[in-house]
């Protein structure tokens, strides 16, 4: 069962601190994306690091188009996962769409989280009567196209990767785009559960306390959206970053980073 | 290069350049871009962004994926987005892009090729749709053979049932002795019992056939000569009856489904005890290895046929002989195709009339790197 999962959601775990941290990366990338903030946190976190079934280096054959159909199915692994590591106040650090897999986690199993960071988050990326989401239905279909045209040589020329060919210096052309990869199949699902989604009425029911990293200007995760995020959540604090784009983990490792920590010196005191 | 020729290869290359902070805010660009986009060059630098370029759709593309590939790998290639220019210019392309340290404590820039690929564009797009369209069609046909496959066994099975209660009657009523010897009714009786026997013998070689693609438990390794003693057990009183002889050697191993090959013995075997000649029946099984092949040969002292019939004898329900003159439906040859050819080898055979035949079948051998 534990080896299982291990594989499952390809697990990695670093660090030399008692104290889980787990970081769950957002759409369209992988575990690699938490490369320029896990540094910081080895010293004092046991560092959990994994990947989404139908992502990174996940096992393919684990995803179920029934089960991942709604972000619950995600939840559950993290869940899981907890369980299979004996994971308890879990510091749950989640990017983007994950940041929403943490919430619907933390409503079900209180108990494994002592405190949620939530980078970027949103609840319904579509626009609804008086809640702004930031895009329509469309966009998101115009996304699925978007797709479709970067997958077009997926079968042929990226296949041997995927199989595993290590040290064949003829596929390190193929393995240049390696971080992030996704079978285009699963990663037109993925984007229609992610995007099409809409888990705001499960903000209210986590207790456990959090913390919103927003940066801006960001067209994913709007200004707007993070407020509503903390305007919902019982226990949350907010940091907004002077930092463009969706990956502040990414473009301003340093700014997220003392975010991270100064909420989480604060909440020790 | 001059400094001039540098600058007139920056601004002129036949394909877009341009520069971007990493809030995506458009610090450079080259002469081709702008009048791809139909910009003036003052319109664009430090007042737009690459992303306002780009549909919603596009957008989401970049922020979740494209920025985050470049930050974590330094570059990206062969990224396909679709560029609005003024009004309703759109520019399908192929982007290339590189990041780019030029100081230690300041932000990277990123470096941005743009590849017109209108053309080649619209070859995709018909392929994205063929490809489609095949996947459609391939689901659309296992679907439907799903239901032939259920509707052949159904059918057959749900036939068995009123053909029973017929036979049932015409042996009743000849138990009765209603019917008098030597009459035309004798006759009569005697032609329903008869097609009845045909009827059933049809419906048991169908139900056997469709259960050919039924989804076995996979392969496994099957000994060929378990599967020649499982045929003869079932074959006994037939053997017995015509005295019949059966060589068989040592045979190899094989990857398959132990059943089917039962069944391809059987058929095979009772052939060559069905169709004898005055002799008394000699089965002789012998088998090369050619390459990655195992050529299994089941010689019999036969009637054998012309070697022209070849074709005939493996077609659905074709026979060569009247049901008559020897009983059959013409289905288990086809079965034996269909069996071979399940396990990946070819059937066929040589026969010359009066002299017997020798049927043949390939099947690859064991791949030992891959079963231990």
């Amino acid at each position: 069962m534990e080896k299982d999962i291990i594989s499952r959601n390809y697990i990695n775990r670093l660090g030399n601190g008692n104290e889980p941290m787990m970081f769950s990366h957002g759409y369209g990338c992988d575990q690699n994306m938490w490369r320029f903030i896990t540094p910081a946190f080895e010293k004092d976190y046991d560092i959990i690091l994994f990947d989404h079934v139908g992502s990174g280096n996940s096992d393919e054959q684990a995803y179920n188009v029934e089960k991942y159909n709604d972000l619950n199915g995600y939840a559950d692994d993290i869940i899981e996962i907890c369980e299979v590591l004996k994971l308890e106040k879990v510091t749950y650090v989640g990017h983007s769409v994950s940041s929403i897999i943490g919430i619907l986690a933390a409503a079900k199993r209180p108990e494994l989280f002592k405190k949620l960071i939530l980078i970027g988050p949103s609840p319904c990326y579509i626009n609804n009567d008086e809640y702004y989401g930031g895009f329509s239905k469309m966009d998101i279909d115009e996304l699925i196209e978007t797709l479709e045209s970067n997958y077009l040589g997926w079968s042929s020329s990226i296949t041997p990767v995927i199989a595993g060919t290590p040290g064949k210096p003829e596929f390190s052309e193929e393995l240049h785009n390696s971080f992030c990869r996704m079978n285009p199949k699963i990663a037109k699902h993925f984007a229609r559960v992610t995007f099409l989604g809409d888990n705001r009425e499960d903000l209210s029911k986590v207790t456990v306390p959090a913390l919103i990293i927003q940066s801006h200007p960001d067209i994913i995760a709007p200004v707007e959206v993070g407020k509503f995020v903390y305007k919902e959540m019982p226990k949350s604090s907010y940091t907004q970053l002077e930092s463009p784009g969706h990956c502040p983990h990414l473009t301003e490792p340093e700014q997220t980073i003392r975010a991270m920590k100064s909420y989480l010196k604060k909440l020790k005191i | 290069m001059k400094t001039e020729d540098a600058i007139d290869l920056y601004e002129n290359a036949p394909c877009g350049y341009l520069t971007m902070q990493s809030d995506g805010n458009i610090i450079k660009i080259n002469s081709t871009l702008l009048n791809w986009l139909n910009f003036e060059r003052s319109e664009i630098v430090n007042k737009k962004a690459f992303r306002d370029f780009l549909s919603m759709g596009d957008k989401i593309y970049l922020e979740t994926h494209f920025m985050s590939l470049l930050q974590m790998q330094g570059d990206v290639t062969e990224i396909s987005l679709e560029l609005i220019g003024k009004g309703t210019i759109r520019i399908p392309t192929l982007i290339n892009a590189k990041q780019i340290q030029q100081d230690f404590n300041k932000q990277p820039v990123y470096l941005i090729s743009v590849l017109g690929i209108t053309h080649r564009k619209m070859y995709e797009e018909e392929l994205l749709i063929a490809q489609k369209k095949a996947e459609e069609t391939t689901h659309r046909l296992k679907e439907m053979n799903k239901v032939l496959e259920r509707f052949a066994y159904t059918a057959s099975h749900d036939l068995q049932a009123p053909l029973n209660a017929i036979s049932g009657m015409v042996h009743i009523l000849e138990k009765k002795n209603v019917i008098q010897a030597g009459s035309e009714e004798e006759l009569i009786f005697s032609k329903i019992a008869s097609n009845a026997e045909l009827m059933k013998m049809m419906i048991r070689d169908l139900l056997e056939y469709s259960k050919i693609d039924e989804k076995s438990s996979g392969f496994e390794a099957v000994s060929l000569n378990e599967a020649c003693n499982l045929a003869l057990e079932i074959l006994d009183g037939e053997v017995q009856k015509n005295e019949a002889i059966i060589n068989i050697p040592d045979l190899p191993e094989v990857m398959g489904v132990k059943i089917q090959f039962v069944r391809l013995f059987q058929n095979l075997f009772s052939n060559a005890i069905k169709y004898r000649s005055e002799k008394n029946p000699v089965i002789t099984l012998s088998w090369e290895k050619k390459d990655d092949f195992h050529t299994i040969y089941v010689q019999d002292n036969g009637m054998g046929f012309e070697q022209v019939d070849e074709s005939k004898i493996f077609g659905f329900m074709e026979r060569l002989h009247s049901h008559d003159s020897i009983a059959g439906t013409g289905i288990g040859l086809s079965a034996c195709k269909r069996i071979v050819e399940k396990h990946g080898g070819r059937i066929g055979v040589k026969s010359n009339p009066n002299k017997g035949s020798t049927f043949y079948f390939t099947i690859s051998v064991i791949d030992e790197s891959k079963h231990h």
